[in-house]
């Protein structure tokens, strides 16, 4: 039975990544057809030559860039609170964030910012992505972050606050060192799903505010598209960078 | 001492009221209003919305998102678990399978959605490969419709089943199984008899996880179903943008995510048994 | 990290985020491929301003997002029987004459039209017909074809309900401009009869499949299919029987825009012969404008698909807009048909 499982395992790890190398391979594929015909670097040309797509990803990483910031502060912070006196509404509320599907997230932030510029007078852009990104990476943060605060020795903060020092110093002096490779792991994440985000993003943008993943899902809706391909796999190897990077930092030593 | 510690839940106090307890406050305003002529939202107050959910039309399409999401989930289960199974008995190698697993999972979600519609169309490398073998003559539409939602939903979720199935499996007594084995019994009476009972807390809990997010989906059903396959998710956007019915949509949006949140209740109380 | 790193790393995001070009803009939102590749770099070039162009693919993507009032988009290209409903929903700031000298130059049917005959809310760009894009080898000829069964899977409509509810009140022999909510509902009895055969409600982005094959008859515009068939000699697109609709689509300014000035300057631009038939010559359209098809070289300007002969254009009907009831009613219907 044992060679079975193995059989089967086999299958299904071909299951999992046989999609993402399929499309990794035809990215270098000279023709625009799944047919072979050559090794190409053509399609990823294209993609650099492409100004919209430039543009796109410009947005996609600072809109990643400011998200991660701000959720990451709010979220370790939150985290902290969390463990020095839990609160169920709060983590009631996280956990409810996590759960609640994306598109409606989406319609209902979009629902909130129209409200809110009746009489604000502004208009979705850039500020409108990062605060909804901002929004839905905290309750990872605080995940992974409270994660590491639960293995860690509480007599340490203890000694600290023996030896004179104020509850803040504690925290930035003892606590954050400390849990600083679980912060960073969480950022890193944070930052991930913020810059693969399409559906609360598309449906919060503005005109300025385009965004990598809403390029290639338009590009997706009409249809194969090498080019499509290409940035696809330059999205995966990155993104895929960033998680290991991640979840090295995540390993307790 | 009290004060510093609510300072520190304060910012994230406030973004969730900002962000999303707010908006949630709002659509459900809107769920109880109409629609204005052209779209929108017009100050009427009515129950309309939520009635016209119970209509006939409506009411299918909850169905079928429950159908597809369950279905989904009974072939994650099914192919998670010898796959869980096989991890829990990989020894040192442990750790790498299951970063194996998580891989794709953290890569780009609408990546992932994307390659399977290059595998999937008439002139994508399924039907490439059967028409080259000489298997079909015809492409088969293996895209837009009902299965490739399933597969793309299955293959988005099936390592969210991994993981727990996993860790159910880590957990059992092993000498249980020897106990079987030293019975007699063979290696699948084991399996089916023994394991597979055993880790009925590990199935539910798993179940819920992967039951939640299908039942939001969105980009699955959008990009493989060409839109022809409407789910709850996809019936919430289009009243948000082509229909310009906020107000109904207000109303289906929070539907679902009553649902979601009830299951949510139910997936912790599997998980405070399952301590025990 | 100090407290000084994570400043430095919040300065230098807020400093990147500031826009480094200086050139005033304009936010102009068009239908997809309804531009010449020159016409909006050279309108760039010559006023020294930079245009933030993006496409979409429908009237109603447009319009859901543009109703809020607060879009951020200056100049957008409604159909015609939409200037109405968007008048009545404040969203339309008036044309100012004065600024467009150019105006003069449109073409005769456009000058006074029914939708706005005083020509205040907008001016006529193209125009296009709805008809049938097909496979040469299957002799398509009538809206009724697109619900033949043998073609099923390999059909598409429009994602728009004015021109699916249009092809099937035409197939039923009613008028595409009703006023009649039976007809309405008829109309889309005949559509949700016709859904199980098609493979999907599809705009432009079907063109790609019509070059390709995977779709053989296509519900489409007249524009739309004259670009598929410029890349495929296996297509051709009829003008349906029984009858289809016509109509411009018209660039107008939206009232929330803060830069009309600019708005009017490129109005006027695109209403110059030069530019208009630059535009049909890089994108296929049919021009509204009489002096620019005057430029047009023999082989454009006579192209059955977008300038058809006058027994033909005879069959069409221009659309109207719709009283609210009827709108109401047709948007109810549209969801019920995408959703069954």
């Amino acid at each position: 039975m044992s060679r079975l499982l193995g059989l089967y395992a086999a299958a299904a790890f071909a299951f999992l990544h046989l999609p993402l190398l399929v499309l990794a391979v035809f990215s270098f594929n000279e023709s625009r057809f799944t047919v072979w015909t050559g090794f190409s670097l053509k399609w990823f040309d294209a993609a650099f030559r492409d100004a919209q797509l430039a543009e796109a990803t410009w947005n996609s990483l600072l809109i990643a860039f400011a998200a991660t910031l701000a959720s990451t502060i709010i979220g370790t912070l939150c985290a902290y609170g969390l463990w020095k006196r839990s609160s169920r509404a709060v983590s009631g509320t996280l956990y409810l964030s996590l759960v609640t599907p994306e598109i409606v997230m989406g319609v209902s932030l979009l629902a909130f910012f129209q409200w809110l510029f009746r009489y604000v007078g502004m208009h979705l852009g850039m500020h409108t992505v990062i605060a909804a990104h901002t929004m839905f990476c905290i309750a990872y943060v605080v995940i992974v972050v409270s994660a590491r605060l639960r293995s860690m020795d509480a007599s340490l903060e203890e000694a600290a606050l023996d030896l004179g020092a104020t509850e803040w110093t504690t925290f930035r002096r003892v606590t954050l060192p400390l849990i600083f490779p679980a912060v960073a792991a969480a950022g890193l994440l944070a930052f991930t799903i913020s810059f693969d985000d399409y559906v609360i993003t598309s449906m919060v943008a503005g005109v300025d505010s385009e965004t990598l993943p809403m390029v290639v899902y338009a590009l997706a809706r009409r249809g194969a598209n090498p080019v499509v391909n290409a940035i696809s796999t330059l999205i995966v190897v990155g993104l895929g960078v960033l998680i290991a990077v991640s979840s090295k930092l995540q390993e307790t030593r | 001492m009290d004060r510093l510690r609510r300072a520190f839940l304060a910012p994230g106090v406030v973004t969730l009221s900002l962000l999303f307890v707010a908006p949630l406050a709002i659509i459900l305003l809107y769920s109880f209003q109409s629609r204005g002529v052209y779209g929108g939202v017009a100050p009427e107050f009515t129950g309309d919305n939520y009635s016209r959910i119970a209509d006939g039309l409506y009411g299918a399409i909850f169905l079928r998102t429950f159908v597809l999401a369950g279905v989904a989930t009974v072939g994650c289960l099914l192919l998670g678990f010898p796959l869980a199974l096989f991890i829990s008995r990989a020894g040192k190698r442990r750790n790498l399978y299951l970063q194996l697993v998580m891989l794709p999972f953290w890569s780009s979600f609408l990546v992932r959605t994307y390659a399977w519609m290059v595998l999937l169309r008439d002139t994508g490398l399924i039907n490439t490969a059967l028409t080259g073998l000489g298997l079909i003559r015809e492409p088969l539409p293996l895209l837009y419709n009902d299965g490739a939602v399933f597969v793309g939903l299955v293959y988005g979720y099936l390592p969210f089943v991994v993981l727990p199935l996993y860790a159910t499996l880590e957990r059992l007594d092993k000498s249980l199984t020897e106990a079987a084995a030293d019975l007699g019994a063979s290696p699948w009476q084991t399996l089916i008899r023994v394991i597979v009972p055993l880790c009925a807390p590990g199935f539910r809990a798993a179940a819920v996880l992967v039951f939640i997010p299908c039942l939001g989906a969105y980009l699955t059903p959008d990009l493989l179903g060409g839109g022809k396959t409407v789910m709850a998710g996809n019936l919430i956007q289009n009243q948000f943008t082509t229909a310009r019915d906020w107000p109904f949509g207000s109303a289906v949006a929070l539907v679902l995510m009553l649902l979601s949140l009830v299951l949510l209740v139910v997936w912790m109380r599997t998980q405070s048994e399952d301590a025990l | 990290m100090t407290r000084r790193t994570w400043f430095l790393a919040g300065l230098s995001t807020a400093a990147a985020s500031c826009s480094r070009d200086l050139r005033p803009r304009l936010n102009v939102w068009n239908w997809s491929s309804y531009v010449g590749p020159e016409t909006i770099p050279n309108f760039e070039r010559e006023f020294g301003v930079r245009v933030r162009y993006a496409v979409y693919e429908s009237n109603e993507e447009m319009l859901a997002r543009v109703m809020g009032g607060n879009s951020g988009w200056d100049v957008v290209f409604p159909t015609s029987y939409l200037i109405e409903p968007m008048r009545e929903m404040g969203l339309l700031g008036q044309v100012d004459h004065s600024r467009l000298t150019n105006l003069g130059h449109l073409d005769v049917p456009f000058r006074r039209p029914a939708w706005d005959p005083e020509l205040t809310w907008g001016v006529p760009y193209m125009w296009n017909a709805t008809g049938i894009c097909y496979a040469k080898s299957l002799g398509v000829t009538a809206w009724a074809d697109l619900w033949r069964a043998d073609l099923k899977g390999r059909m598409t409509m429009l994602d728009d309900p004015v021109d699916v509810f249009g092809a099937c009140l035409r197939k039923l022999g009613k008028s595409l401009n009703t006023r009649d909510a039976a007809d309405l509902r008829a109309a889309q009895g005949a559509a949700v009869a016709q859904k199980p055969l098609l493979r999907a409600y599809i705009n432009a982005e079907v063109r790609d499949q019509l070059i390709a094959g995977d779709v053989v008859a296509a519900q489409l515009w007249s524009t739309t299919a004259q670009q598929a068939l410029d890349e495929s000699d296996k297509l051709a697109f009829c003008y349906p029987a029984e009858g289809f609709a016509l109509y411009p689509d018209v660039a107008v300014i939206l009232r929330e825009s803060v830069r009309r000035d600019l708005a009017h300057e490129f109005l006027n631009y695109l209403l110059r012969p030069e530019v208009a038939a630059g535009v049909v010559k890089g994108a296929r359209t049919a021009t509204a404008n009489g002096s620019a098809r005057a430029l047009l070289p023999e082989a454009i300007r006579n192209l059955p698909t977008l300038y058809p002969s006058a027994e033909v254009l005879a069959r069409g009907e221009w659309a109207a807009s719709s009283s609210p009831e009827i709108q109401r009613l047709r948007d109810r219907l549209w969801t019920e048909v995408k959703s069954a």
